[in-house]
């Protein structure tokens, strides 16, 4: 998790900002289990209310509530960029970001412009104000790795993204004209699932994948190049949008080519392990690298042959993707921030990590999400699977919900229970 | 003087900075670790540091760091180095 900059004990945010953030994302994950069973099938028709609702509940509740918390934990860590008061930030951004995902569905949901319009405050606030806040940490620092200047790309994509979004947003609203209504969300979703959630997870995984297994680094053509390679192709895009259109054709294939290349460069290091011990983490690597290489295919084959039919598939395996590499950082964070507070706290009964979250527990999860992304893809063409799905996905985030809330409880448990030691002063402490 | 070795080179993170806080609370003043490592682990020296040991951390090849660490802050860490 650290690099030579290494992290300052005073530079670990507090736990409660990284687990409130993951708290509110499993709770999006559970309200997006049991709009399954609602919306079944429908979902797969990406002109439906239950496709726009869905895609919000897991893009914008689920994975930017992750995301934001795993940015507070991993800039001290990473890039060395401390944020001042974490949890005053924290506590404002998971307000506004709890309300504006809530009056957003609701928008989608009874079509009410007044919705969108609170929408765009509470979102256009929430995610400019701390997205703008990282970047201009980012931009300040003096010396970047490939994962820190990656992050600079992604944060950039991610306030044109809600920039778009707010346009999009202020349109349902009834307050702005919407010319380029159809552009704009087209870019929306390109900003959102390439340049913020492809490039944040390449970007970290540059210098994590390296540490947490042990691998030979990323080649530099594609920890260097990958992140500004994708972000001036969005960029390209927007310009060929406005004043050429016919120039998008060019761009869009680039980026499926550009993130197919960076999953299968990820399972050949996970393959050049110098440990090859397989752990749930690796398992849901693996399945995430994977399902981005095939979303990748399928969406390219689909691009050139207008084969509609494999966009669904391939929008299932983006989610897998997201959703796996997600959990498999979640397994390596929770544990350690947990067990890491405890140690440099100084408590002398702090629980090891596996005892935080066992192993056994990971390895369970793995098979229920492995068994929701199969479910996903079997209810395209039987449409009953859609209930497995929709059960094992609401499964899935009440079981990493409960492990964050575990964890917490442990670690206040700890802290209220524990007596404190001095290694300089004692001896003999195990 | 009792050498505590420890050799992570080829372990996963977290586990070199799992191990080595576990060492430093073990510590006495007749022991200190020898830590060989494939990158410098700053969070461990730096804990190290604020409960008042003392450390050296010397980078011997590319990826391979000798890091020592004592209690007692007399013991002449530089002339234990295996490099």
């Amino acid at each position: 998790m650290f690099d030579q900059n290494g992290l300052s004990l005073d530079q670990a945010p507090p736990v409660q900002v990284v687990f409130g953030l993951f708290l509110m994302g499993s709770l999006f994950g559970i309200i997006a289990g049991l709009s399954l069973f609602y919306y079944r099938t429908d979902i797969y028709d990406f002109s439906s209310t239950a496709a726009i609702v869905m895609t919000h509940l897991l893009a914008l509740g689920v994975m930017m509530s992750f995301m934001l918390g795993a940015l507070f934990q991993m800039l001290p860590v990473i890039a060395g960029v401390v944020l001042e008061a974490p949890l005053p930030k924290a506590n404002i951004i998971r307000f506004l970001l709890f309300s504006g995902v809530t009056t957003l569905l609701l928008g989608f949901v009874y079509h009410a412009p007044f919705l969108f319009l609170f929408a765009s405050v509470f979102l256009g606030s929430a995610l400019l104000y701390i997205g703008g806040i990282m970047l201009i940490r980012l931009r300040k620092l003096s010396h970047h790795s490939a994962s820190s200047k990656g992050m600079l790309f992604a944060l950039s994509s991610l306030c044109i993204l809600v920039l778009l979004g707010l346009y999009l947003a202020l349109t349902h609203a009834q307050l702005a004209v919407g010319d380029y209504f159809l552009q704009a969300r087209k870019l929306h979703y390109n900003f959102g699932l390439f340049g913020w959630m492809g490039l944040l997870i390449a970007s970290i995984s540059f210098q994590t994948v390296e540490m947490f297994y042990v691998t030979p680094a990323y080649p530099k053509i594609i920890s260097h190049y990958l992140p500004m390679g994708t972000f001036l192709a969005l960029l390209a895009m927007a310009f060929a949008t406005v004043f050429s259109p016919a120039m998008i054709a060019l761009f869009q294939p680039l980026l499926y080519i550009g993130l197919a290349l960076y999953g299968l460069i990820t399972l050949l290091r996970l393959s050049q392990r110098k440990r090859p011990l397989a752990d749930a983490t690796i398992w849901f690597w693996r399945t995430g690298m994977g399902s981005l290489v095939l979303s990748m295919l399928l969406l390219l084959v689909a691009y050139f042959t207008e084969a509609d039919a494999l966009l669904p598939s391939g929008a299932v395996l983006f989610l897998s993707f997201a959703l796996s590499v997600l959990f498999a950082m979640l397994y390596k964070i929770i544990p350690f921030l947990t067990w890491f507070h405890l140690n440099s706290q100084g408590y002398l009964t702090t629980p090891m990590m596996h005892e935080i979250i066992h192993p056994k527990t990971a390895k369970k999860h793995f098979f229920i999400h492995f068994a929701m992304v199969v479910s996903l893809l079997l209810s395209q063409t039987a449409s009953w699977i859609i209930f497995a799905a929709a059960a094992l996905m609401l499964l899935s985030f009440i079981w990493i919900g409960y492990q964050i809330w575990h964890a917490h409880k442990l670690y206040r448990h700890t802290q209220e229970n524990s007596e404190k030691f001095d290694m300089g002063m004692m001896e003999g402490v195990s | 003087m009792k050498r505590v070795t420890l050799d992570v080179r080829t372990l996963e993170h977290p586990k070199p900075l799992e191990y080595g806080i576990e060492a430093l609370k073990n510590l006495d003043d007749q022991s200190y670790i020898y830590m060989l490592n494939r990158k410098n682990p700053i969070p461990l020296i730096r804990l190290a540091q604020e409960h008042g040991f003392q450390t050296l951390s010397h980078e011997a090849f590319e990826q391979e760091w000798h890091i020592l660490i004592s209690k007692n802050k007399e013991l002449p860490l530089k002339e234990y180095l295996d490099v």
